[in-house]
């Protein structure tokens, strides 16, 4: 394959791959190769891939795109790498090249060229698909159906909560004002994941009515779309995550804030500045607006600094144990941990446990764990085995994404514990 | 070699052999042409077997963490990891010894071992990473080593597959044991060239109840390893000593700022642990020693997350001279302790004589430096001269009774010096073992000495 390979995103982060010294401490952090040990499964062996294809020695083939993929782009190796190397971007931009080259599979093409880029069809796309489920497929337990078409690719014999019969953006105005009586201190836009979206509207009714309770004015524009994680993190097709990016960036140009409940969407969105800003236009714009982005955690702890006071547990859960899970993209993408266990320790009536290697992946991970099915359920045990450990009868979360594996797992495995968004604990 | 292995077990696309082509130093690389993981001490022996019939070389490897390209298969043929036996098998509180597979990670049982209060001293910088087996097979040592003493001092049964596939067991589960040669030092430190290793049973010690972390600054290096020498001639033997330059330090604040004071010229990092009566008295009576031998200043760390800072920045060390440069020489002579101030003006002698920086880190409580230089292998004459200046610093620690290798072993890296470091007839009967127990040279061919 001697004709001229185009690195150019790769080349981007040349000096990450360089400045890896193959000390290995990585492979202690990857929930991947503590299950598998093999090296082409942890971060140095990935790096050591890469550099041998930008050298010539390995080519575009179905092996070197079954083990970039073998990664759940969890970043624990790059938190915990001396050097800091952010190996997980690299085989993002290493997945970028790669489609650039040889196009995206199906059926990803479809979805993410075509569909999530067009939000109002892909909705409606979802909605049909929830009738089928309705139709043809057997209720398990409680609201936990499977799902069939988009999610369907997620399901595979999981648990996972139904798509829900109202989509957010058809339950709530786009402005939504503080109610009569309290002042407004501030505006924010809020942007709504996918999953937010179609599957757990009420968590965003929740996010929205606790802001607007505490003063603040949140508007949630109808132009905003899919966040492009699953398109360019998942499947390198940065084409089509520019296109993304630039309509999500747009919509929120007038706001100083924009807040998600959605650790994925939030770090996927700070990451438009560091993987697709390919024009000085870009890099400005994406820089801009990366720094309004804030998890719906950080907005109350940070931003607002609402008092210990503010959180009320709701009746549901007054009384009860819980415990937090660090999502990846919250803790090792965004640094933010300390937040919502400072909101979960300030909620009087119930008792804060820590979870021994809370920021360990649950091994969910969007596409990875359609790929990979059988090693994602295996990386979920661990996480399962920590719950257990604390005893808690409620596991906190920060992401929808994290929430549904853990529902699944929990279902599945026949655990008593109940899975929650952090605000979902809120009265 | 699917039937032995499985097909999971045997890995033969490019794509993998590329990643077990390495090992941590940036020196080396070459291709298997076949990788295989086993998971039972069956596996490995009709591994050998075949192997040995058809005379195909065999690199065993743990987690490929070593510093001497002892992992490299540098003739091709098999690379047989042991990553997947990774089963500890006993831990006897009352006897205090443990059996482990070889592919078990040495901060996985150190943390199976702190649940019932015991302690596995031998602490190489890997530890996060690295294998057990690796670690006997290198006879690893870290910064625990100076009190605790090295791998070889815990080992006291193996179950080693050798050559032909005959699974052998040497040693046993008592701390002393006297029946026949010590063939148990004999693969303790044999770098794979010998036979596999299977199975490990070392020796434990109960967790010390308390320990005290210190941080000593010091404007010459070389003064701080006098003080070194009078804390140990004052009866005094910390846990751990270290050593960290100035251009280490200021690599460490730059990759993750701590605080640490960059302006001064070394730091050493010392630890004392026992009882806690015996960590205060041994702490005050260090204190006194640094300040009275030319510390500019010493800091006792506070509480443990100051101290485990102290020794992060140690374990960062690695990562900060070897993301220095493309190609970083980091070499571990050993000089006697009281050779320590002589050895680091000798160092600093030839990096003005040859024109290399030369940069160093270590474990000075055993005399044991890391110095290195920073070259580029694709800069042919760089690299020549810049080997000629590592050929000075290993005679300069040979001249003065130290030796060629503290902890990282022969390998591939420091073949060349074999012959200066060891009586020639040491070196015949090495080769005459190696013919006993593997005539075919089918073991890690081509390492610790050139063919």
């Amino acid at each position: 394959m001697a004709k001229s390979i185009d690195f150019a995103e790769i080349n981007r982060f040349e000096s990450d791959l360089e400045s890896c010294m193959k000390c290995g401490f990585c492979t202690f952090w990857c929930p991947v190769y503590q299950e598998e040990r093999v090296e082409s499964c942890v971060a140095r062996g990935k790096n050591m891939m890469i550099r041998a294809l930008i050298a010539g020695e390995l080519e575009y083939t179905k092996e070197y795109t079954e083990r970039l993929n073998t990664c759940t782009l969890c970043m624990a190796c790059t938190t915990n790498c001396p050097a800091q190397v952010q190996i997980p971007r690299v085989i993002v931009a290493a997945r970028a090249d790669k489609v650039r080259a040889k196009g995206v599979s199906f059926p990803y093409n479809i979805i993410y060229r075509w569909l999530l880029p067009r939000r109002a069809l892909f909705g409606h796309v979802i909605r049909c698909a929830s009738w089928f489920q309705g139709i043809f497929l057997p209720k398990t337990k409680g609201t936990i159906r499977h799902l069939s078409l988009f999610l369907s690719a997620l399901g595979k014999g999981r648990h996972i909560p139904q798509i829900a019969p109202r989509f957010l953006r058809q339950m709530v105005p786009v402005v939504n004002k503080p109610s009569a009586g309290i002042d407004t201190v501030m505006r924010t836009g809020y942007f709504s994941g996918c999953m937010t979206d179609f599957v757990f509207p009420e968590l965003g009714e929740k996010v929205i009515d606790f802001l607007t309770k505490n003063g603040v004015e949140v508007v949630v524009p109808k132009e905003q779309g899919c966040c492009g994680a699953p398109v360019f993190l998942g499947s390198g097709d940065f084409e089509t995550g520019r296109k993304l990016a630039d309509t999500n960036a747009k919509t929120f140009e007038d706001f100083d804030y924009v807040v998600t409940d959605c650790a994925t969407c939030s770090s996927a969105l700070k990451d438009y500045v560091k993987l697709l800003a390919n024009t000085p236009q870009r890099k400005q714009a994406y820089a801009k607006f990366a720094d309004k982005i804030k998890d719906i955690t950080e907005l109350l702890v940070d931003v607002l600094k609402l008092p210990a006071l503010a959180y009320i547990a709701s009746s549901e859960v007054q009384g009860r144990k819980v415990t937090w899970h660090d999502p990846c993209h919250l803790s090792h993408y965004m640094g933010v941990t300390k937040q919502p266990r400072q909101i979960l320790k300030s909620i009087p009536n119930i008792e804060y446990v820590e979870m021994p290697n809370a920021d360990r992946c649950c091994g969910m991970a969007g596409t990875f764990s359609i790929r990979f099915y059988d090693l994602s359920k295996k990386i979920t045990e661990k996480k399962l085995a920590s719950i257990d450990a604390t005893g808690a009868d409620i596991v906190v979360t920060g992401c929808p994404g994290c929430k549904i594996q853990l529902i699944d797992s929990t279902v599945q495995h026949g655990k008593p514990v109940k899975v929650m968004h952090i605000m979902e604990l809120l009265e | 070699m699917w039937k032995i292995a499985g097909k999971r077990g045997v890995l033969i696309s490019k794509e993998d052999l590329v990643t077990y082509s390495y090992d941590a130093t940036t020196t080396w690389t070459h291709m298997p042409d076949v990788v295989v993981l086993p998971t039972t001490t069956e596996q490995v022996s009709q591994i050998l077997k075949l192997a040995n019939e058809n005379q195909i070389p065999v690199t065993p490897r743990g987690a490929g963490t070593n510093l001497s390209g002892g992992s490299i298969p540098l003739k091709g043929g098999i690379v047989l990891c042991t990553t997947k036996m990774n089963r500890i098998l006993e831990i006897n509180k009352g006897n205090l010894v443990a059996t482990v597979e070889p592919g078990v990670v040495l901060q996985d049982f150190n943390l199976a071992l702190a649940k019932e209060d015991l302690f596995y001293p031998p602490d190489p910088q890997s530890f996060l990473s690295c294998t057990m087996g690796g670690t006997v097979a290198e006879n690893a040592s870290g910064p625990y080593c100076l009190k605790y003493g090295v791998t070889k001092q815990y080992v006291l049964g193996l179950e080693v597959v050798l050559a032909n596939g005959y699974v052998m067991k040497i040693g046993g589960v008592t701390v002393k044991n006297r029946t026949g040669y010590e063939l148990v030092m004999l693969f303790t430190g044999s770098e794979g060239t010998l036979g596999v290793i299977t199975k490990i049973t070392v020796r434990l010690l109960p967790m010390p109840p308390a320990s005290k972390s210190m941080m000593a600054i010091f404007d010459d290096m070389a003064v701080g390893g006098e003080a070194v020498s009078n804390i140990l001639a004052n009866g005094l033997i910390p846990a751990k000593v270290e050593f960290v330059d100035n251009f280490a330090i200021r690599r460490i604040e730059e990759m993750m700022p701590m605080g640490l004071p960059v302006e001064a010229n070394a730091l050493l990092l010392l630890q004392t642990d026992g009882s806690s009566a015996a960590v205060e008295a041994e702490t005050q009576q260090i204190i006194s020693i640094l300040k009275k031998n030319g510390a500019i200043d010493v800091k006792v760390a506070k509480d443990e997350v100051e101290a485990a800072m102290y020794w992060r920045m140690r374990t960062a060390g690695f990562a900060a001279v070897f993301s220095a440069a493309h190609t970083v020489m980091a070499e571990d002579v050993t000089v006697p302790r009281d050779k320590l101030a002589e050895f680091i003006r000798k160092l600093g002698e030839i990096s003005e004589r040859t024109g290399f920086f030369i940069q160093f880190l270590g474990h000075a409580g055993d005399g044991n430096l890391h110095p290195s230089i920073f070259t580029d292998i694709r800069d042919k004459e760089q690299f020549a001269k810049a080997q000629d200046a590592m050929a000075e610093v290993f005679r300069a620690a040979m001249a003065l009774g130290g030796v060629l290798s503290g902890e990282h072993g022969i390998g591939l890296e420091k073949r060349r010096f074999l012959k200066e470091a060891m009586d020639p007839v040491a070196i015949e009967l090495m080769k005459k073992i190696k013919g006993i127990l593997d005539p075919n040279h089918i073991l890690n061919p081509g390492k610790i000495w050139e063919e």
